[in-house]
């Protein structure tokens, strides 16, 4: 019954987590809501657990939770990857912005070998702002394709 | 050599530590009348100072973040100063300035946001046999996740009007930003078009290019911003 109650609170946990995660990831959240709601069925019906593993070939019930509890743990570790997607994509806009916020451009005469610092850099966000709006107003295309260029 | 088509057709190089070939690359765009935009993607080896001394404008990212994450700066700066016409072009110099012409000009006669580069139309010189079979492969790939119907579906060498480029947002900071292009073309529903193009292999370029495991870590990285939108 003490191991019952612990793997019960284990998996009340994991549920928890994928419902905390669902906006973030709704797919890791419903994948890992399956497998610990199953997981909590054969703590507490583990003749199920052994009928079920005697048919899928695994022999004993108990490792048939074992293997639910490893799918639990690689489903949380894509999410941890996941989410250090997330923060590389912050870090992306962060490095954008500071790169764009210091242009070298070149000047006028261009070749020139010396390059000037721009110390005012353009509003990015706005310029692009500005095309997507034009783009809108432009209404959807009509896609094409063209195999060969004549003028090639 | 023909002249820029477009009065303000913007190039973008995204460079990684190609000191050795970047300058000759810019050299010849400028030359050729094209605006230049180069973003130094985090290089050590001078590769900023290199592109600025000959004629580029650069931006310059404080770390190491893809080339995914280059364009896509390179297309925000070049849209922050006005450009009508954007062109990708790979700093390793395996594109061919004279082709450039040859896309604005697909872009305008084809009334097309996107003109993308074919080297199976076009000529590909010492393409190795492995490569252009997982490029083919690619091109499936795409027709298969898209619908768009490629010949060539990883060529650096595109054009992009003003209207495509604000389609577009790159959010595969690495090699899959090639993929990723191609799905926003396609949920974009505008014109796009292909042309033939040059690539001239090089040991150099080679070298510098993707490895076949990278089609590994490209079909991960789609498959993981499929799970995490």
């Amino acid at each position: 019954m003490i191991a019952q109650i612990f793997f019960s609170l284990l998996l009340c946990s994991v549920f928890l987590y994928a419902w905390i995660e669902y906006r973030r990831s709704p797919v890791v959240a419903v994948l890992s809501s399956i497998v610990a709601l199953a997981g909590l069925y054969f703590v507490w019906v583990p003749s199920h657990t052994t009928r079920l593993a005697e048919f899928v070939g695994i022999g004993r019930g108990v490792d048939l939770i074992l293997y639910t509890w490893v799918g639990i743990s690689l489903l949380v570790i894509l999410n941890l990857h996941l989410k250090l997607r997330t923060q590389l994509e912050m870090i992306t806009v962060l490095a954008r912005t500071i790169a764009l916020a210091n242009p070298i451009a070149a000047p006028a005469g261009l070749g020139h070998p010396l390059a000037a610092r721009i110390s005012n850099s353009s509003d990015v966000s706005a310029s692009r702002r500005q095309a997507r709006n034009e783009a809108r107003a432009g209404g959807p295309g009509r896609r094409t394709r063209r195999r060969g260029d004549p003028s090639a | 050599m023909e002249p820029a088509l477009q009065p303000n057709l913007w190039v973008i190089c995204a460079a990684y530590n190609e000191a050795t070939a970047i300058g000759r690359v810019v050299t010849e765009l400028v030359r050729a009348g094209y605006r230049v935009i180069v973003v130094d993607d985090g290089s050590g080896d001078g590769t900023r100072d290199v592109a600025a001394a000959a004629g580029a404008h650069v931006v310059a990212h404080p770390i190491n973040l893809g080339q995914g994450a280059a364009l896509q700066t390179g297309i925000d700066y070049a849209l922050s100063q006005g450009a009508d016409v954007l062109v990708t072009f790979d700093a390793d110099g395996q594109h061919r300035v004279s082709d450039i012409p040859r896309l604005a000009g697909a872009l305008r006669r084809e009334r097309a946001d996107f003109a993308l580069g074919s080297r199976f139309l076009g000529e590909s010189s010492n393409l190795p046999r492995l490569r252009r079979w997982l490029l083919r492969a690619a091109t499936v790939f795409t027709r298969l996740t898209t619908g768009l119907r490629l010949t060539d579906s990883h060529n650096g060498l595109r054009a992009f009007t003003r209207k495509g480029a604000a389609a577009i947002r790159l959010r595969q900071n690495r090699m899959a930003h090639a993929s990723e292009i191609l799905v926003e073309i396609a949920q974009s529903g505008l014109r796009y078009v292909e042309v033939p193009v040059t690539i001239e292999y090089t040991a150099y370029s080679l070298a510098k290019g993707q490895r076949i495991g990278d089609s590994v870590t490209i079909l991960l990285d789609l498959f993981a911003q499929e799970l995490y939108r």
